[in-house]
């Protein structure tokens, strides 16, 4: 009977099995990081694929130590930058890379974009993004390992790796397992939290008659604010792009605020819409794509991006550093 | 510090204008103005006219456009790419925002040259 049931069994198991790969990695100590990390990417030369990673300098310095004269074969991203705006790491860090190799060979990534320093403001978006890294790559043979570091992020970090993440690992005592708490949409829905109260700004109502008005007025502020060269024009494309978004697609109006707050100045686009796609401005549009592409040059140029939806309108705040 | 308008506003500003007229020296299109959702038609109608003309090379005088969207750069984009071989564009002094953008998601429309001088 046994043998009977078991090429099923294995029938069974290939045809659910995605080839997407995304396990958490838990590490307690340099040791620990460096066998976790070097492991993986010297498998994935050995296989002769493509190999991305993406974390803090601070780790990338550890990494690219550790792997020797095999870090000039792997690409290497400093997560603090490229991947600032969690909303970004998806179509600018993950897909950028995995996107540009050739098929047929697994792509293997190590994105960290969980850090200690990542601050209460920036930590929805962060999980949210780790959350929506599943849907991003179903079905893609991509190998995508998030190292988090358990001697200083918060219990709740942890708890939430194992609800975005379908396997850990825990370095250097272990095989990889199963979460058994994956639940990536719960997350997404838990951390879709309205955003901390904006301070006492006037708020600028715009239609489709005032775009222009209300991106001079925002621009004109920032400038005020501190904001100058290339942030004040990324400042005026962002609101361009979420307001002419809440005109199109969110009722037909608006609400815009602009204020400043610890070193950044902040634009606010407050309709009546509802967000219901989750990975929106997160795909890399093809060149040949015509629109839609607002929501993603937002993400790519803001230093961090919160978005707020539910059945009584959308709020998207963006941070500029001065 | 913030917005002090309380209220939509929309008598201090005029309607957002784009305005296209031929190049006298050479084949091409002279704008000014900002390119946005109220002004789109104006500029797809023009980048229509970059796609239908003759010559290898179509002037775009943009120095007194000042601001251009991402939409705005993406029809720029497909006008290119429907280029036939041999023929491109060039963008004289285009905003920073424009090449922002085509930098972005366009980095290699060989159809596309920037002239700053």
């Amino acid at each position: 009977m046994s043998a009977a049931a078991e090429p099923f069994e294995s029938i069974r198991a290939a045809a659910s099995a995605d080839p997407f790969v995304h396990p958490a990695l838990f590490y307690g100590s340099e040791r620990e990081y460096l066998a976790g990390t070097v492991s993986f990417v010297r498998a994935g030369l050995a296989a002769g694929d493509p190999v991305a990673v993406a974390v803090p300098g601070e780790n990338l310095a550890l990494i690219r130590d550790g792997l020797g004269a095999d870090a000039d074969a792997v690409r290497l991203m400093d997560m603090r930058e490229a991947g600032r705006n969690p909303g970004r790491i998806i179509p600018g860090v993950l897909r950028a890379f995995a996107d540009a190799q050739p098929p047929g060979r697994r792509v293997r990534i190590i994105g960290e974009p969980i850090w200690a320093g990542r601050s209460d403001t920036e930590y929805p978006a962060c999980v949210q993004h780790e959350a929506l890294i599943n849907a991003a790559f179903t079905g893609r043979t991509v190998s995508i390992l998030c190292p988090y570091d358990t001697r200083r992020l918060a219990p709740r970090v942890i708890a939430d790796a194992y609800a975005t993440h379908p396997t850990v690992v825990h370095a250097g005592s272990g095989p990889e397992t199963y979460s058994g708490v994956y639940d990536p949409d719960d997350v997404v829905a838990r951390y879709n939290e309205p955003l901390p109260p904006a301070p006492h700004v006037p708020a600028l109502a715009f239609d489709a008659d005032a775009l222009a008005h209300a991106r001079h007025t925002a621009t004109d502020l920032a400038a005020r604010l501190g904001l100058s060269g290339m942030r004040l024009q990324d400042l005026a494309l962002v609101t361009a792009e979420l307001t002419t978004n809440s005109v199109v697609h969110g009722g037909g109006s608006g609400t815009l605020r602009v204020w400043a707050e610890d070193g950044h100045v902040l634009c606010e686009v407050h309709d009546k819409g509802r967000l219901t796609d989750p990975l929106a401005g997160r795909r890399p549009a093809p060149r040949e794509q015509r629109g839609g592409r607002g929501l993603l040059m937002v993400n790519l140029v803001a230093d961090l991006v919160r978005l707020h939806t539910d059945a009584d309108g959308t709020t998207v705040r963006c941070w500029f550093a001065c | 510090m913030g917005i002090h308008n309380q209220v939509r506003s929309d008598v201090v500003d005029a309607t957002p204008e784009l305005t296209v007229s031929p190049l006298a020296e050479r084949s091409g299109l002279r704008m000014a103005g900002e390119v946005g959702l109220a002004t789109r038609g104006v500029w797809e109608r023009a980048l229509e006219q970059v796609v239908d003309g003759d010559g290898d090379v179509y002037y775009l005088e943009l120095s007194s456009v000042t601001f251009v969207d991402v939409a705005g750069a993406g029809a720029l984009a497909c006008a290119a790419q429907r280029l036939p071989d041999g023929r491109r564009m060039v963008l004289h002094r285009p905003p920073p925002v424009l090449r922002r953008v085509l930098e972005t998601f366009w980095p290699e429309l060989s159809a596309i040259e920037v002239s700053m001088s």
